[in-house]
């Protein structure tokens, strides 16, 4: 198991690698140059090629991404100028170990943004994952279990529905009639738990989990009825029948357990996939988290910040692989001991 | 305006906005006309006011590099004050007219504009109580020249006047006060006496202070505060406002009354609300729903972000707190002068026959949305005049005429053309189609060429394949030459690989060249306004552009709001200096 | 109860079982008017193809079709207590108590995530009240008893880490864990190597007679039954073809169906003339069975019936020659002479000889069957296998 770990994370670091490689190639071969959007709109030719090498986007594609890489593990300077540390060494940013890139945009380390905003999507993605999960699988199992009755048509029907609602119609929808007609809950606006304690962490947040949680529930109550149904008709649980378990034991104990499995897989990874950023909701709701730096700084061309969010998401969905894996073990016996 | 429906959204929208600095809305024309809350213009002091900024980002709090209409507007009214600024008003003459503010008069010049004088008052203070001295702005002046610190601010125009040679870069030989490289070059350039600032022009700009009060380039700065680059977002305040704690980009910040602000040194700013909260981010849908519901402290809310075209037939249910003004834009279409179709006159004659403003307007969202266009100008610059030319073909084009005129046109028939605009959404590709459809009706056969985030890297290359493409503009300061020649000289627009913001390639040739070097020679204003306008005959007259339509902005504004207004010396903005709040 | 008991000795009495499950295109009739009786210490061999309704009559008896939309009707009388008439929940109280099952795959029939002690510990605690602990030790007791080395180790082990043969006798040690009067075993050695087959099969009986238990070996395998059943239930379609002692009805089979499934059997001691002929044809669809007999289309004596009667009129069960133990559901008039000439030579030549010696001195059976089939029983078997084997050797 050891072996195996260290292997997968190996594996990982390397994809990862990959990953940023992938993102500056990417990058290079947009036709947009980053470098004009910072220099404006009334920017003579002489000051776009100054602004590009200002920003380090003038050289090649290689040593850009060598210089992010050093500066991963020793930290860098922005701008990396000898002249302008000499003359005015406080306009010099230092980028401490691990850098993941400068922020020109955003006047900010890459690394300080995202300590800003992870707390926001971790909140949201925590909430929104208790939200989907309970309810998803609660209702899957029910409907599974009320198989073919009306129970079971209105549930799968409503989980339809709200799978083919768009997010974004969701959470306006949600912030117009719940927040703004009724006045059920405030204007959704982050509070953390520092300033307003878990109630009022958790009320600023229940609007935007509900849009999030959602479109997973709806995901998730089609996908648990369907393993459950399919657990209910294996042998095993026959087998448990056939030993004269009550009915709630052959459910629960028997087939849900076999049935959790693959759920278990996939929530790992759609947590993960979530502590990214959820950029639909995050938007709507104007939730300053991951998903909303990444639109921005999409919509800014802001390089150093969209290939430290890339990274950062290929990390979180490498090492939720690497707990699923593990998971998987722990509650499969047979992965664990082949 | 326009643009911000486009996919290639808050980029433009920023890079055309920023260009906006002022404008004199009109109230006199009849799209409907900034109505000022007048009523309540006497409030009181207190309370706190809101400002919703919008999903797009303030991107500069710095004033060098501040270059977006909205983030000059607000702070000039709020934190930063600058030699002269533009009174609170929406007179179309006295809101675009500089008055004194942190220097003892407008601005003196003995030579047509070639040398230009303020004298600082000696009563005004920074934030932490230091006095505001003659050196905070001829350091202000020099942050511009470093171009490879101070990103993004509108230094350009510093460059072309300030007396400072060029080097063969292109750059002007003095790179700033951080690397300093001949900075006595500069210090003979911007002088200090005293209190009394002098800046040495190589030509003569009569504008001048009308740039210092539409932009914050030449603000005061403080150079002991100065970390370059990581001074973005600090606002080193002399304003009644001061920011409490840090800005947080995509979040917002909160103002708080400066103490070191000294009212009596500021006719211009009222400063009635106790504090200012500046929300960034939320979607407009967002905004509106809580303005429209007037709910919560959106009672207390100002915004620059429109009212979605979606929300327009709730207006009458909000009557009392709507705005409506025409905006300082222009939007208007380029032919491209180095398409085989469009190098030829008669072709460009017949395209702009054939062009329908109505339909155009009509697929954009109407009447309430748009109002059309006679002239690239912004009817709000002074010295605007409707073009006769444009003026003459009937808004919903007239066909039979560009039939006529397309038969004299050299290229091969049918005449096929294509048109790049900016597109990707439901309304631009719309509007591109009501375009396209009076287009084919004139007997060209049109070609749609929707491009979304490398719209303006395509249209900038000079060999680009376009024959048509659309653009906007707005003036950075009330003046004519911050419209035609940002857009039309090819002499500061087209090198070999770009050809800046002349997308359509025009080269007016020496006659149009001389007659812009006239006009902005000119010390008269007024009879700077009648040169334009004779260039901007001649650009009618190649065809040079073709104007659309002039965006309407329609706003609300929260129930508790007094004062409310969107004067023409805030670009039709609402004015945050005389804006108060009411229990 | 002691009147009824007298009454009848058998432990285990269905009658007239039926085991319906309403679709959408029709009702299947998986179980058709199923009877038969047990004792206990017996054994009884159930045949047939897959979908013949041989396992779904024993998860009958168990009563899992509760909770479905099967329509169970008829009676089973376990001890003269009617098992349909019981409540849900005192039905599940026997299940596994009672009446215990073992199925046929025991790695698919075991949860793959819970070790095979803990299986065994559940299925005694939820009857016996009793500690983990002693629960424990009375697994660990069944899997020594049904032959697992080292039981008191491989009790933690899970079920994929047991081989095939030791996860059958774990299923079977969690069959019988609570001694069961009735255990049905459903094809307990179908997915097992034949070494290992004959292994279980052992294991079985000797733990029959150890606990007196009434046992109900579903299988298509023949060999199994010979073997192991006392009594045997062909069945197809849903119903009972054949019924009747084991050695009896091996030996004289009576209905078509029986013969192909015997001639289906592969046999090593057999000499190479004999020959596997497998049944034509694809089982009975059970939402529209055949009108008549059920078998007959696939039946190759159907001709030998007078009139259209297999096609028209559904034979009834009743019994045959051999007498009333034994009986068929079939209008052959005279199946012993189509066995003993055409079958039995086709598929083993060299008892078939053995047994025409035999029958000689029988006269009853040749008059019977003389005039009607044996002309016909001339051409198909004495003359086209040796016809074919000619012109293989022509070649």
């Amino acid at each position: 198991m050891f072996a195996y770990l260290v292997r997968r994370i190996i594996g990982g670091i390397v994809l990862l690698i990959v990953m940023s490689l992938v993102t500056f190639a990417l990058f290079f071969a947009s036709p947009v140059n980053p470098a004009d959007f910072s220099c404006g709109k009334n920017c003579s030719p002489a000051q776009k090629k100054q602004t590009a090498a200002a920003l380090g986007f003038d050289d090649n594609f290689f040593n850009q991404w060598a210089d992010f890489g050093k500066g991963v593990f020793v930290g860098r300077d922005f701008p990396d100028d000898p002249k302008l540390r000499e003359t005015a060494p406080e306009t010099i940013a230092h980028c401490p170990a691990p850098c993941l890139g400068y922020s020109r945009e955003r006047t900010a380390n890459v690394t300080s943004l995202i300590k800003e905003t992870l707390p926001v999507s971790v909140s949201l993605a925590i909430l929104a994952f208790i939200i989907w999960i309970v309810g998803g699988v609660l209702f899957g199992v029910i409907a599974a279990l009320r198989r073919g009755t009306i129970i079971d048509r209105g549930l799968v029907g409503i989980s339809l529905v709200l799978y083919a609602f768009p997010t974004f119609f969701v959470g306006l929808l949600l912030y117009k009639f719940v927040a703004i007609k009724w006045g059920w809950v405030d204007i959704p606006r982050y509070e953390t738990i520092a300033d307003g304690g878990i109630t009022g962490w958790a009320s600023s947040l229940i609007l935007p989990a509900i849009t999030l949680a959602v479109f997973f529930m709806a995901a998730y109550v089609r996908m648990t009825r369907a393993y459950v149904i399919e657990s209910l008709s294996e042998d095993y649980v026959r087998t448990a029948r056939a030993k004269g378990l009550p009915a709630r034991a052959v459910t629960f104990k028997h087939a849900l357990r076999a049935a959790l499995t693959p759920i278990v897989t996939m929530a790992g990874l759609d947590f993960a996939g979530l502590l990214g950023g959820a950029i639909i909701t995050e938007s709507v709701f104007n939730y300053p988290g991951l998903g909303k730096l990444a639109v921005q700084a999409n919509r800014d061309y802001d390089l150093p910040t969209l290939v430290g969010l890339v990274l950062l998401l290929a990390a979180f969905v490498i090492i939720a692989n690497i707990i699923v894996d593990v998971l998987y073990a722990v509650i499969d016996p047979r992965v664990r001991l082949s | 305006m326009a643009i911000s429906k486009k996919p290639f959204a808050a980029l433009a929208a920023s890079a055309l906005a920023l260009s906006v600095a002022a404008c004199g809305g009109s109230d006199d024309n009849g799209g409907g006309g900034g109505n000022s809350d007048n009523k309540s213009a006497a409030g009181s002091k207190g309370g706190t006011a809101i400002f919703f900024n919008g999903v797009r980002n303030t991107e500069h709090w710095d004033p060098q590099r501040m270059y977006i209409g909205r983030d000059l507007n607000n702070s000039g009214r709020l934190f930063y004050r600058s030699l002269v600024a533009y009174p609170a008003s929406n007179d179309a003459k006295e809101g675009t007219t500089p008055v004194a503010d942190l220097a003892t008069d407008t601005g003196k010049t003995d030579d047509g504009g070639k040398t230009w004088q303020f004298t600082v008052r000696d009563d005004v203070k920074w934030q932490d109580g230091k006095p505001i001295t003659c050196e905070d702005f001829k350091y202000g002046a020099s942050r511009n020249f470093a171009t490879d610190v101070i990103i993004g601010g509108p230094a350009n125009y510093l460059f072309t006047y300030l007396d400072i040679p060029q080097g063969k870069d292109g750059l002007p030989v003095y790179d700033g006060p951080y690397k300093k490289d001949n900075q006595d070059l500069f210090d003979k350039a911007v002088t200090c006496d005293g209190q009394t600032i002098t800046y040495h022009m190589k030509k003569v700009w009569p504008d001048f202070p009308q740039s210092i009060a539409s932009l914050r380039y030449l603000d005061p700065y403080r150079q002991d505060l100065d970390k370059g680059d990581a001074s973005n977002f600090q606002i080193i305040s002399n304003g009644p406002y001061k920011l409490d704690g840090n800005w947080t980009e995509g979040t917002g910040g909160t103002f708080v009354r400066n103490e070191n602000w000294d009212e009596s040194t500021d006719p211009i700013r009222k400063a009635l609300p106790d504090k200012w909260e500046f929300r960034e981010g939320d979607q407009d849908e967002a905004i509106y729903d809580q303005l429209l519901a007037d709910s919560g402290d959106a009672q207390f809310g100002v915004t620059e972000r429109r009212l979605p075209p979606t929300d327009y037939g709730r207006i009458d249910e909000v009557k009392d707190r709507y705005t409506q003004v025409e905006s300082p834009f222009v939007d208007y279409l380029l032919p491209n002068f180095n398409s085989p179709v469009f190098k030829d006159k008669a072709c460009r004659e017949a395209l702009a026959m054939a062009t329908s403003r109505a339909s155009w307007i009509q697929a954009g969202g109407g009447d309430r949305a748009f109002k059309p266009a006679y002239s690239v100008i912004n009817p709000s610059v002074p010295g605007y005049t409707e073009n006769p030319k444009f003026k003459s073909i009937p808004d919903e084009g007239d066909p039979a005429g560009a039939k006529a005129k397309l038969a004299e046109c050299s290229a091969p028939k049918p005449v096929k053309i294509k048109f790049t605009y900016s597109g990707g959404t439901p309304t631009s590709d719309k509007q591109a189609s009501a375009l396209k459809d009076a287009w084919d009706k004139a007997g060209f056969v049109t070609e749609l060429d929707p491009l979304q985030d490398t719209y303006y890297s395509v249209i900038q290359k000079p060999d680009a394949d376009f024959d048509v493409t659309w653009a906007g503009w707005g003036a950075d300061w009330p003046s004519v030459g911050t419209v035609i020649p940002p857009l039309f000289d090819s002499r500061i627009n087209i090198t070999k690989s770009s050809n800046g913001n002349d997308y359509g390639n025009y080269k007016g040739g020496p006659e149009v060249d001389s007659a812009i070097d006239a006009a902005y020679a000119e010390a008269d204003l007024d009879k700077a306004a009648q040169d334009w306008a004779g260039v901007d005959a001649k650009l009618s007259d190649d065809v040079a552009y073709i104007p659309l339509e002039i965006t309407i902005f329609n706003f609300l504004h929260g129930s508790k709001i007094t004062g409310y207004s969107n004067n023409v010396s805030t670009n039709g903005y609402a004015d945050l200096a005389v804006i108060g709040v009411s229990k | 109860m002691s009147d009824t008991s007298t009454k009848h000795d058998a432990f285990l009495r269905v009658e007239d079982l039926r085991v319906h499950f309403p679709t959408a295109d029709g009702v299947v009739k998986a179980t058709d008017g199923l009877s038969f009786e047990l004792a206990r210490g017996k054994t009884l061999g159930i045949v047939g193809e897959s979908g013949s309704g041989k396992s779904v009559s024993s998860s009958a008896i168990l009563g899992l079709h509760r909770g479905t939309r099967a329509q169970v009707s008829g009676q089973i009388l376990l001890e003269d207590v009617d098992l349909l008439q019981l409540s849900d929940e005192e039905m599940r109280r026997r299940r596994g108590l009672d009446v215990a099952m073992i199925f046929q795959d025991p790695l698919s029939a075991m949860h793959p995530y819970y070790t095979v002690g803990n299986q065994l510990v559940e299925a005694y605690r939820v009857h016996n009240n009793v500690s983990k602990k002693a629960a424990r030790t009375r697994a660990i007791e069944m899997l020594e008893r049904v032959g697992i080395p080292q039981p008191d180790r491989r009790v933690d082990d899970y079920p994929h880490q047991f081989s095939g043969g030791m996860r059958q006798r774990a299923m079977i040690a969690m069959g019988l864990i609570n001694n069961p009067g009735l255990l049905i075993a459903d094809e307990p050695t179908t997915a097992l190597d034949v070494t290992v087959q004959a292994q279980i099969l052992d294991l079985l009986q000797d733990l029959q007679r150890e606990f007196n238990s009434a046992i109900i070996i579903i299988t298509h395998d023949l060999g199994v039954v010979a073997e192991m059943a006392d009594q045997v239930l062909v069945m197809y379609a849903g119903k009972a073809v054949e019924y009747g002692p084991t050695k009896e009805l091996l030996v004289r089979p009576e209905m078509p169906y029986t013969w192909g499934l015997l001639s289906s059997v592969p046999d090593v001691t057999a000499d190479t003339d004999s020959k596997l002929i497998p049944i034509p044809g694809n089982p009975p669809s059970l939402l529209n069975p055949p009108s008549g007999c059920a078998f007959h289309p696939r039946c190759p004596h159907k001709d030998k019936v007078p009139g259209r009667l297999c096609w028209t009129v559904q034979p009834e069960l009743v019994p045959g020659r051999q007498g009333m133990g034994h009986l068929k559901r079939c209008h052959l008039p005279d199946p012993d002479q189509v066995y003993a000439l055409e079958v039995l030579p086709e598929f083993d030549p060299e008892l078939a000889s053995e047994l025409a010696q035999a029958r000689i001195p029988d006269p009853a059976a040749d008059a019977a069957a003389g005039p009607a089939a044996g002309p016909a029983a001339g051409t198909a078997a004495g003359t086209a296998t040796p016809d074919t084997a000619d012109e293989r050797d022509a070649q």
